[in-house]
């Protein structure tokens, strides 16, 4: 039969407060279902992003000594020396920092030596020439550092090396329309220090947010009054030697305290604590919206249909279809969901904008806005259909009785 | 009357249980929702000292550098931690009442029956006055004198959790201790004592701003005869060298918090005019080269500046309202819905002689029964939910697990909130049914 949309807008137009609400559901639902999956989508992209280091056969522990006079130099010798004998120990260095945690230093990078005003923040790092074996970082222009390179430990705070690495990422921060091989930078001083190879980005510890911006230097650490063991071990065996290794130092060396042991991958979980917190809070709300408003569509069209028992019986009598009478009313509901969907558009953008400025989120992809409207659409018509039905069970022989 | 209305909307209900139930279900979710987004705001935006707002004061001096500000995001901020020089100096004054000077040591405890091997404790170390200013509550003992300040006095005072796991729980006060490897006597053990946030340590480093506070607490200038390089969070400028803790002390690095308790405006004045005119004749010597920006906060000030509210906290509970909005919104219609339907009863009802208002009012108690038994389940999903809320934050380790507790006040304005917002959204549908004319549902279908 060949629908008149005629009776369906003038049904609508009779019963506009149910309709004119539903519509408003929908539309709410539509601006937070497409903005909460744009965040998740953001989160997930975060957790994904990799870490560039080897972080599940990593496995850390500080050491620290308690009195001025403790020999930091030759206690992370001994340390390194007893790690690097373990069986399936594949590289250990010491370092000033704990990739993935906020312990660790940053430095202010100047490109020439009177430039005090333009500093490129970065976070960096103290290792030996077997640092970038631990980490499972590769150098991709350049060379590492050599064993005479790195500067004995020194009870000062500064770096003495002369030479560095700098991660990509930060070579292409410092300059971009060169190569950073071979050009001078300054720390706090105005001593140059070479960049002497790039290596892949990797995250080293994190203010905030994680940064592929990274530099390392070749010294030994213990400056800042401790120092952090890294060790990499054969797959899937982090965990057991991390227990050995702690048992034995702990005892090794009375004028020291060994700690905060773990695996790097225990910290990579707390890095991504909060995103995958907002993953589940936000999936949580916008499923349940999307519930309250499909009961909402459902409660309409079922109010609609006890309320029109009679009409519909007319209809049947006058020879409509059950097919007909189906229609009749998805059509109805298309008209809500239509009208919903197209507030909802306006909404969604205009919540899309004002995240992206209130909260730094990239602006919304109309890919996630036009498949949002395709879903909510298909789920608003699935809510109708049930009520739908139970009017088309309503039998012709109702239009001739009374009520 | 009431009772007449009531077991007419009992009776209502058990026509539509279905709807009803709906109805029911979707106010329950849309409060619990709220009630736990809210109680995580709220305990995040609370002021835990909010009684000695008025007198409390994180005292901050713009001793940065003359070309960029200490914060690039807000270049007005001065750094929100003092030189060695400028809170020696201030620490110095009579004028506050009470004064404490704060920095995180690195330390070890060892020497107690529950502690054999050394084990690493991130101690605060602070002045007397903290333990007064702050009102901290102890078990047993007290803090250690003024006296002990000076020396400094080897004393130690302990965290409650930190004497569980040293002694037992055991009145320890008396006993000594070795902390990095030196002997402490220990004059104080805390009671259960955990401010959230922490207000009077948001500068970084330690266990976050809503962890635990850090504990032992050893008189600040263990720090000065240990020369231990902070453990909390420092901020250097210039290109001066800081290799040693003598030069870090003569440095312009910043790394120490100064908390001073002023009673009245008069005394807070006379700090600020003595923190001015310190400023100036320093500015003689070639120091304090940005402008003048000597700053008193208030608790609830230094709370608001470091941010302690995360981004996410206030977007979920923005999320929170919509979604309650979306189940109000279903509510009216559902509530429109079922009163329409009832219509002809209410024509007969009409046609008997129930005034307008009457039917209104015999509506509003219906809607007003839905708020309370939607509000009473809505309660226990947020227990419920507030109870995973805390375990999702326990699994992941964050530092405001505790966050997420039961706040009794929070959950009060969350209730009072949904259950008015009910009620106004049933406003529309029981006056809408009260307008109606009895005729036309006196007829027939």
């Amino acid at each position: 039969m060949q629908l008149n949309v005629r009776p369906v807008l003038s049904a609508l137009a009779r019963n506009r407060t149910g309709a004119i609400l539903v519509a408003l559901e929908i539309a709410i639902a539509l601006a937070v279902m497409v903005n909460a999956t744009w965040m998740v989508a953001q989160r997930l992209h975060d957790i994904r992003q990799p870490t560039g280091i080897d972080q599940r056969d990593i496995f850390e522990f500080a050491v620290a000594g308690f009195s001025t006079q403790f020999d930091y130099g030759s206690s992370q010798r001994e340390d390194l020396a007893y790690l690097r004998s373990l069986p399936g120990v594949i590289a250990a260095t010491a370092t000033s920092a704990i990739p993935l945690t906020a312990f660790g230093q940053g430095d202010g990078i100047r490109r020439r030596p009177s430039e005090l005003s333009h500093q490129f923040w970065v976070r960096s790092m103290q290792i030996d020439a077997e640092g970038l074996k631990t980490l499972g970082v590769h150098i991709v222009a350049g060379r590492n550092f050599t064993a005479t390179e790195v500067q004995p430990f020194s009870p000062h705070f500064s770096h003495l090396a002369s030479e560095v690495l700098v991660t990509q990422s930060f070579a292409r921060k410092l300059f971009p329309h060169g190569n950073a091989l071979g050009k001078s930078i300054y720390g706090s001083t105005d001593k140059p220090m070479t960049i002497i190879g790039i290596t892949s980005n990797f995250f080293g510890s994190v203010i905030d947010t994680p940064s592929y911006d990274g530099l390392l230097y070749p010294q030994e650490p213990g400056g800042y009054g401790d120092y952090i063991c890294l060790v990499r071990t054969q797959p899937g065996k982090a965990a057991a030697l991390m227990r050995t290794a702690e048992r034995h130092l702990a005892t090794a060396n009375p004028n020291r305290v060994i700690f905060d042991a773990h695996v790097l991958e225990y910290y990579k979980g707390q890095l991504d604590a909060q995103n995958r917190n907002m993953v589940i809070f936000l999936s949580t709300v916008t499923a349940l919206i999307l519930a309250v408003t499909c009961l909402g569509i459902f409660g309409l069209t079922a109010f609609n249909v006890s309320t029109r028992t009679k009409q519909i019986g007319t209809m049947r009598a006058v020879g409509a279809r059950r097919r007909d009478v189906v229609s009749y009313f998805l059509t109805e509901n298309a008209f809500v969901l239509f009208a919903g969907i197209l507030l909802g558009c306006i909404l969604a953008l205009g919540v899309g904008s004002w995240l992206s400025s209130a909260y730094a989120l990239p602006r919304l992809d109309p890919m996630y806005l036009a498949l949002g409207m395709v879903i909510l659409a298909a789920i608003g018509q699935l809510a109708a259909w049930h009520p739908a039905r139970r009017a088309a069970a309503v039998p012709p022989s109702v239009a001739t009785q009374t009520v | 009357m009431l009772g007449y209305y009531l077991r007419l909307a009992f009776k209502s209900f058990r026509r539509t249980p279905g709807l009803t139930a709906l109805m029911v279900g979707a106010i329950a979710f849309g409060i619990a929702a709220c009630i736990v987004t809210l109680t995580v705001y709220h305990t995040m935006s609370g002021n835990p000292i909010w009684w000695k707002n008025d007198v409390l004061y994180a005292v901050t001096m713009d001793s940065w550098g003359p070309r960029t500000p200490w914060s690039a995001e807000h270049p007005t901020l001065p750094p929100d931690q003092l030189t060695y020089q400028d809170a020696a100096y201030l620490y110095g004054s009579n004028i506050p009442r009470r004064k404490a000077l704060l920095v995180l040591m690195s330390g070890a405890l060892s020497g107690a029956p529950g502690q054999p091997i050394p084990r690493s404790v991130l101690t605060q170390a602070t002045t007397a006055d903290f333990f007064h200013m702050f009102e901290v509550p102890f078990e047993y003992g007290g803090p250690w004198s003024a006296a002990a300040d000076r020396g400094p006095e080897p004393v130690i005072v302990l965290s409650r959790r930190e004497n569980d796991k040293l002694f037992g729980g055991a009145d320890s006060v008396g006993r000594t201790i070795l902390w990095n490897n030196l002997s402490f006597r220990i004059v104080g053990v805390l009671d259960h004592w955990h401010p959230q946030p922490k207000f009077y340590n948001l500068t970084g480093g330690g266990d976050g701003n809503f962890g635990k506070p850090e504990a032992p607490f050893v008189p600040f200038r263990w720090d000065e005869v240990l020369h231990r390089w902070p453990a909390g969070s420092y901020d250097c400028w210039g290109s001066g060298q800081v290799d040693t803790y003598q030069e870090l002390i003569g440095s312009e690095c910043v790394w120490i918090t100064l908390w001073v308790e002023l009673s009245g405006t008069a005394q807070r004045d006379r700090f600020l005019d003595f923190m001015n005119a310190y400023w100036a004749q320093q500015r003689t010597q070639g120091r304090f080269q940005r402008p003048r920006n000597n700053h008193l906060w208030k608790v609830s000030q230094w709370l608001k500046i470091h941010d302690v509210i995360d981004s996410d906290s206030t977007l979920l509970m923005r999320l929170a309202f919509a979604f309650l909005a979306v189940c109000l919104i279903n509510t009216v219609g559902l509530l429109l819905a079922k009163f329409l339907r009832g219509a002809p009863v209410t024509g007969v009802r009409r046609a008997l002689g129930a005034s307008r208002r009457q039917i209104f009012a015999q509506h509003l108690v219906e809607v007003a029964l839905l708020a309370l038994v939607g509000s009473a389940l809505g309660l226990a999903l947020a227990v419920l939910g507030l109870k995973g809320v805390q375990a999702m934050y326990a699994a992941s380790g964050g530092d405001y697990g505790a966050a997420a507790h039961f706040d009794p006040r929070g959950v009060l304005w969350a209730l009072a909130l949904a259950g008015v917002s009910t009620l106004i959204a049933g406003l529309y549908p029981a006056w809408r049914i009260g307008r109606l004319s009895p005729a036309v549902y006196l007829k027939s279908q």
